[in-house]
């Protein structure tokens, strides 16, 4: 390991860090709290959700969980348009979201409906895409029902499934708007080689995958 | 590369890549049966079922909807009504603006006007495109002859040092000529400094952005140049691999490129000794399985390591941390194509080239309402206005309403500022950009609502889906700009506007950053325009 550090500012307060250190990760150092729906630290940042932005003075915001600290940087995590850009991001999100969330109606810990509750957002502005485009449900899994209208494509399934646990089986499936999570070659849930561990309904941070029992429904027995 | 080769190969010999072939390729190739259906389902060339009828891609865009007069894909499925037999599928812009409205059947590309699909209905069809004609001399080819190409890379070999090439390209003022516009020189200075044991040299031939057809133009005529920009480029950096990325659309350029390749291979340019003994470069055509996407450098490399083309966050930049992780070259295909005359003739000659204090040549792509459409070669610093006369003005006389001089993420400009020049500071400053140089004239008459809605569909169509902003704010926006347009319900003020700079701002790349700009620098730029009016809060 190089003994070389790098130091850098954050919000008006000097850091110094390891190479290689994330601007979430540098932040968090400093006990700043960097709004996130698509990072856990267990896992291998993509930067999807774009709620982790930050202002380093270049062209563009750079997403903090994948953005690597570099000597000498002026980072500001929190701006009036850091902050408009978020509450957007998060009315994007809920625009397609259904209109209960599983996880908040069982374990009260939808990551998404926390965040519209920070930003105070009631009214959403855009149109509503759950009403127009239901994408359905996939309860063919012995323990877990999928929710695709609740998924916002944040890939923490995707990853807990083949980094933590080695299952390798969900996938984004699709392009674009239509886009979602899929099992295998699209198969069903219950149907795919998924062994039903719930690495995934741990790492998902909205009703999209959850606990079959929580919501009432009917767990197979012999599993 | 593996992966999708071998799904490509499936899909043309059986018409489909199947779940029982994807199966097979799972346990052969030891890959997650996932990972194969993220490929299949992301790369719109795939089916996951053979079709037993003949499929007839109509291209849905801007151009070639102002073409027919509405919307193509709709025409063709009345005109086809009964036919059975044929599949029509709405596709995105295919390159052949010149020549709009355009369509494939059965992957070859054929005129898609109302007398070529009455034919077709009638059972006689298709027309194919004509083939241009291969013979025009380009002030950018250096050779007079056969005989005389790959005279440049011969000599800096022999005798040259690389980095006279890079000062050259840097003296020339040379910059991407994909869009992008970065310092082609300093791009290959990082790429040559860059620590690696293995170097590769990529050119993006996946030209799609609506509007812009020039690269199909140089692939077809002048292919010598590009490869040889690329054996000038691999010498530089000290690559020894190099990849056409080309789009599967593009079927005569293929076949140009193909057979100049094997040309170049009989001359011993390529191949295990091209630039001495046993300093080997290999040149390989990378058949793209389709998306705009893929013409975004990142999004290009995930597709040649197996995976779906979505950008990657950057940095790390491809001059450092690029092609499976290594220093990687990749520039467009008019790039590459200007390096040997400027190498050959000099950065002073190139830069004599411009028009006034502007330096060098340009290939634009002209389409729209121009009553000749097609690529000319014109000087840096031309007007577009110049550029409007050289197509023979607008159509049937009428008056211009508005332009766009850089493609479907660049934003229309009003008639008092045509006398603009082609050059990305000067566009910038008139309110747009140059982009790649496709330049799309709009005439009097026409729905501006309609045209910029269609960039906004076509950026919707083809988002990856990778970042919530472009993903979702994409969508959003089309329906809310449709729903307006229907009278369904109002645009919050300002919102359009608001949901245009999150997606600027933090969107991973530039599909996202660009995709509402067109439609909101309108509202801007045309107060008078009446078929906006919905999206001002007023009656159309």
């Amino acid at each position: 390991m190089s003994k070389e550090r790098i130091t850098l500012n954050i919000d008006g307060q000097s850091v110094t860090v390891p190479p290689g250190t994330t601007l979430w990760d540098a932040a968090a150092s400093l006990g700043i709290e960097i709004p996130a729906l698509c990072h856990d630290p267990r896992l291998q940042p993509v930067g999807v959700c774009r709620l982790c932005v930050v202002d380093t003075g270049e062209r563009n915001l750079a997403a903090s969980c994948v953005r690597v600290c570099e000597a000498g940087m002026d980072v500001q995590t929190a701006s009036g348009e850091l902050e408009a850009h978020r509450r957007t991001l998060v009315e994007l999100l809920l625009s397609d979201q259904p209109e209960q969330s599983m996880r908040e109606r069982t374990t009260g810990d939808d990551a998404l409906y926390a965040l519209a509750r920070r930003y105070g957002i009631t009214d959403v502005r855009f149109p509503d895409g759950a009403a127009d485009a239901p994408r359905g449900h996939d309860d063919s899994s012995p323990v877990i029902v999928v929710d695709h209208q609740a998924c916002i494509l944040c890939d923490r399934c995707v990853r807990a499934c083949d980094e933590i646990q080695h299952n390798d089986v969900i996938t984004r499936t699709g392009k674009g708007h239509t886009a979602r999570i899929a099992f295998d070659l699209d198969q069903p849930m219950g149907e795919s080689s998924c062994v039903s561990c719930g690495e995934c309904v741990a790492a998902c941070p909205t009703g999209a995958l959850t606990h079959k029992a929580l919501n009432g429904l009917r767990v197979e027995e012999g599993v | 590369m593996r992966l999708l080769k071998a799904m490509m190969a499936l899909q043309a010999e059986e018409g489909a890549v199947t779940d029982a072939a994807l199966q097979d390729l799972a346990r052969q190739e030891r890959v997650p049966l996932y990972r194969l259906q993220g490929l299949r389902s992301f790369f719109p060339v795939f089916r996951e079922r053979a079709s037993e009828s003949r499929q007839l891609e109509v291209c849905r865009d801007v151009v070639c909807r102002m073409a027919a007069g509405g919307d193509p894909v709709k025409q063709a499925g009345e005109l086809l009504a009964g036919r059975d037999d044929i599949q029509i599928r709405p596709v995105s812009c295919l390159g052949q603006c010149d020549r709009a409205p355009a369509a494939m059947l059965d992957h070859v590309p054929v005129r898609g006007d109302t007398a070529a699909l009455r034919e077709l209905a009638g059972g006689h069809g298709p027309t194919p495109m004509p083939v241009q004609p291969g013979s025009r001399a380009w002030p950018t080819d250096p050779y007079d002859s056969q005989d005389s190409q790959y005279a440049t890379v011969g000599a800096l070999a022999r005798e040259g040092r690389p980095d006279d090439v890079i000062q050259a390209l840097k003296d020339a003022g040379l910059r991407g000529l994909g869009g992008a516009a970065f310092p082609t020189g300093m791009k290959w200075d990082f790429t040559r400094r860059a620590a690696g044991e293995t170097k590769y040299v990529i050119c993006n031939a996946d030209e799609s952005e609506p509007g812009t057809f020039k690269d199909r133009m140089i692939l077809e005529e002048l292919p010598h140049l590009v490869i040889e920009g690329m054996l000038i480029g691999a010498w530089v950096i000290g690559a020894r691999q190099g990849i056409i990325y080309l789009r599967h659309e593009y079927v005569q350029a293929r076949q140009q490129l193909q057979a100049a390749i094997a040309d170049a291979h009989h001359l011993g340019l390529l191949g295990p000794d091209a630039f001495g003994p046993d300093q080997g470069f290999e040149l390989e055509v990378f058949v793209s399985p389709g998306g705009y996407i893929m013409g975004e450098e990142t999004a290009l490399l995930e597709a040649l390591e197996d995976r779906r083309g979505e950008p990657r966050n950057k940095p790390p930049f491809p001059t450092t941390s690029g092609l499976r992780g290594q220093p990687t070259l990749i520039n467009n295909v008019e790039t590459f194509a200007a390096v040997p005359v400027i190498c050959t003739r000099g950065a002073d000659w190139w830069a004599s080239q411009g028009a006034g204090e502007h330096k060098g040549l340009k290939f634009v792509s002209v389409s729209g309402d121009v009553a000749e459409p097609g690529v000319h070669c014109v000087p840096w610093g031309t007007t577009a206005r110049e550029v409007l006369d050289r197509c023979g003005g607008i159509a049937g006389g009428r008056r211009l309403k508005a332009y766009s001089p850089g493609g479907a993420s660049t934003s229309f400009l009003p008639p008092d500022k045509l006398d603009t020049p082609l050059d990305f500071e000067a566009m910038q400053s008139a309110g747009s950009a140059l982009g790649t140089g496709a330049m799309v004239f709009v005439g009097e008459g026409r729905d501006l609502l309609d045209v910029t809605l269609a960039q906004l569909r076509f950026f919707r169509n083809e988002s990856c889906g990778k970042c919530v902003p472009c993903r979702i704010g994409s969508h959003k926006a089309v329906e809310m700009v449709e729903q307006a347009r229907r009278g369904a319900s109002a645009v919050p003020p300002g919102s359009l506007e608001a949901l245009h700079q999150t997606l600027a701002r933090t969107s991973i790349c530039g599909l996202g950053q660009v995709a509402l700009l067109p439609l909101v620098d309108a509202l801007r730029s045309f107060p008078d325009e009446p078929s906006l009016n919905p999206l001002r809060g007023e009656q159309a």
